[in-house]
């Protein structure tokens, strides 16, 4: 773990380092923040995540034997 | 010689895998892509054909063109021609012919897909590549595979009516069968009709949602090894189609976007891990599909989209192939797919896993692997066209791939539980070497763009390795990292399916079934019914044509008498009438042979009468 905190943290400088001294050409207004990747790899694995789940659990994932079923009650009638 | 089909090499050899026997078969199934690889070579290198047409023949009036050669073909016909290597030599240990010959067929018909001039040719290999393809899946050999199968083959078949229908469409209206870009503009004429079913075609191949959900189905029921082959050609075929038929389609751009976010977040309520890659299959062909269409001709941008859509597909389908080998090692050692039942396999395979993971470094974009180098040139040209929605999506998708490839399976199948779920071993060696190879290469080309960049169909100016890209790519993914190890409870495996756009076909399915069997089979039970009562009421009649008359008649006539006189005398009539219909047909004249001759001669000079006057009023 110690050396994906090293990585956060050098990831983290070097956003500052590359705006100081390299000014990469900025296409949108966001990319003039140093650590706009970071906060949105972060708020985005969430969002992910969070929207994702909520999608699965309240429509998509039914259980696993769910179109067995179906044809089971198909052939019932 | 001026040129070779590299595609033919495959479709050659195919006859002579069933003669061979044990050492001489694997070296034979190992040469034929090593062969391919030195035509592409030499026809890269301009000592063979290395752009116009060749192979032209005549057809119907029209030219077939199985040579159509420029950069765009050779490299996408390199990458298949490499992925077939290694996927074949993954595939080694197969001891069925059959399935030799399907991957080999598949190879071969995509190859074909990749030089056809001509829209007759291109869809003639179409449909060998569906075919195909449906075998990989059916060798499973277990019920789920051969549904699968047959609703994979099913949605191929529409796809490629549409196409055959667009493709006839369009030669009726232009009067060519030449594969060059369509038209596509709104409105309701024939010829963009023609290429609305075009794209339709290829779009179903490309796997664009809502068309999309044959992949998910029918690419996890595969076999362990017919599954990698899956993974490569069917979609790549479509966007090199895409690339040839509708360069710089916005429409595209917008459904690439659409389709990379949706693998991403299909992908996290994935149980089954071969399942879970093939919705990373559509995300990552999103990117490819968004290149397409931000690939307006003759802008530096587009040539920068055009490139990178080209970049990623050739990246793509080498890691995908060898995430796919990886979780299909799992699965081949286990037999069993799903992260609920997997789990602390790392002490088993490590060799495994560790190669899997340079798939899911490369797939998830991290310098020095082969998917940092081509999908940021995708990103790069959103950012050039001043798009930033689809920047924003597809920068999104990209921390979902690592969230789910590069992180939620590997934890879920070889670490999580601290004892192993299972027992385990590593793969066959043949495996090993193939996952080894590839891994190699996703690596090469990381570290070494310029070879893939040398043969993409334009100019590259575009650098990988800057400061910023490199920064922000860590930043990104590191944090992404941390959001998962906040959540890594919430994104174990759930025992569950996800329910797709396929959701309407199997189950419409199920109700026209329905359907046919209940109100259908009722409609022709009653016309079957009616129909026969006419019948046997003709026959009845015509047994004593003179007493069922009078028997009619007399119905009638009583049917009037209830509405008018009492019923006691009715009573009377009826009973005689019941009398009459039991004695029927009663005593019938007996012919001699003269009177029925007689009889016969009649009416045949009555039809011809009947003949001779109707003759006459023609005339007239």
């Amino acid at each position: 773990m110690w050396g994906v905190y090293a990585g956060l943290l050098l990831s983290f400088i070097g956003g500052f380092l590359v705006h100081l001294y390299s000014h990469p050409k900025i296409h949108f207004f966001w990319e003039t923040l140093p650590f706009f990747s970071a906060l949105y790899g972060f708020v985005g694995c969430i969002l992910i995540v969070i929207g994702s789940k909520a999608l699965g659990h309240w429509w998509l994932q039914k259980k696993e034997d769910y179109y067995e079923e179906q044809e089971q009650m198909r052939s019932e009638n | 010689m001026e040129w070779f089909h590299p595609g033919f090499i495959y479709l050659l050899g195919v006859p002579l895998i069933p003669v061979l026997k044990g050492t001489w078969k694997k070296a034979f199934l190992l040469s034929l892509p090593l062969l391919a690889f030195t035509v592409l070579f030499l026809m890269s290198k301009g000592i063979l054909l290395s752009e116009g047409k060749t192979w032209v023949l005549p057809f119907l009036g029209h030219v077939l063109i199985l040579g159509q050669v420029d950069k765009l073909s050779i490299v996408f016909a390199y990458v298949f021609v490499i992925a077939s290597f290694c996927m074949i030599l993954y595939a080694l240990h197969i001891q069925e012919d059959g399935q030799h010959i399907a991957a080999y067929l598949y190879v071969g018909s995509t190859l074909g897909v990749v030089f056809a001039g001509d829209l007759i040719t291109l869809f003639f290999f179409w449909e060998i590549m569906a075919w195909s393809a449906l075998f990989l899946v059916w060798y499973r050999r277990t019920k789920k595979a051969y549904d699968a199968g047959f609703r994979y083959i099913l949605v191929h078949l529409f796809g490629g009516a549409c196409l055959l229908g667009g493709v006839l469409l369009y030669l009726e209206t232009t009067g060519s069968i030449v594969f060059q870009p369509f038209r596509l503009e709104w409105g309701l004429d024939w010829n963009n009709i023609a290429s609305y079913l075009i794209l339709l075609g290829f779009l179903i191949n490309a796997a664009v949602p809502p068309l999309h959900a044959w992949l998910a189905d029918a690419y996890p029921e595969a076999t362990v090894t017919g599954a990698v082959f899956l993974t490569a050609f069917t979609t790549k075929g479509a966007i090199y189609v895409l690339i040839r038929g509708f360069p710089g389609a916005e429409l595209l751009t917008w459904l690439g976007a659409i389709m990379a976010v949706y693998g991403v977040v299909f992908a996290v309520l994935e149980n089954d891990i071969r399942r879970l890659l093939a919705y990373h299959i559509i995300s990552q062909v999103g990117y490819m599909v968004s290149g397409v269409g931000m690939g307006v001709m003759g802008t530096v941008a587009g040539e920068m989209a055009i490139n990178g859509a080209a970049a990623h597909a050739f990246c793509h389908i080498l890691y995908k192939a060898l995430l796919f080998m990886g979780a299909g090692a799992v699965i081949e050692v286990t037999r069993r797919s799903k992260l609920t039942e997997l789990g602390g396999l790392y002490r088993s395979m490590p060799i495994t896993f560790h190669l899997y993971m340079v798939g899911a470094y490369s797939i998830s974009g991290f310098p020095l692997f082969n998917g940092f180098i081509s999908k940021t040139m995708v990103v790069e040209a959103s950012a050039m066209w001043h798009l930033p929605i689809v920047w924003l999506m597809l920068e999104g998708a990209s921390i979902g791939t690592f969230l789910h490839t590069g992180l939620k399976l590997p934890w879920g199948t070889w670490f999580v539980k601290g004892e192993p779920a299972c027992e385990a071993k590593e793969p066959p060696k043949n495996m090993l070497a193939a996952m080894g190879i590839t891994a190699f290469l996703c690596t090469l080309l990381g570290v070494y763009p310029k070879i893939l960049y040398d043969l993409l169909p334009y100019p590259v100016h575009y650098q990988p390795y800057t400061a910023a890209h490199v920064v922000s790519m860590s930043q990104l993914l590191l944090f992404t990292f941390i959001a998962f190890w906040l959540f890594r409870r919430m994104l174990q495996g759930e025992p569950t399916v996800t329910l797709d756009t396929d959701w309407f076909y199997r189950m419409a399915g199920k109700k026209v079934i329905w359907f046919c069997e209940k109100p259908l089979m009722a409609f022709a039970t009653y016309v079957d019914a009616k129909v026969m009562a006419i019948v046997n009421f003709v026959v009845w009649v015509s047994r004593n044509p003179a007493i069922a008359l009078s028997i009619k008649k007399e119905e009638v006539v009583i049917g009037v008498k209830r509405l008018l006189v009492n019923s006691e005398r009715v009573k009377d009539d009826e009973l005689w009438l019941e009398e009459k219909r039991k004695s029927y047909p009663g005593d019938l004249p007996k012919l001699s042979l003269g009177g029925s001759i007689f009889l016969i001669l009649l009416a045949l000079s009555l039809y011809l009468i009947l003949y001779l006057v109707s003759l006459h009023l023609e005339v007239s």
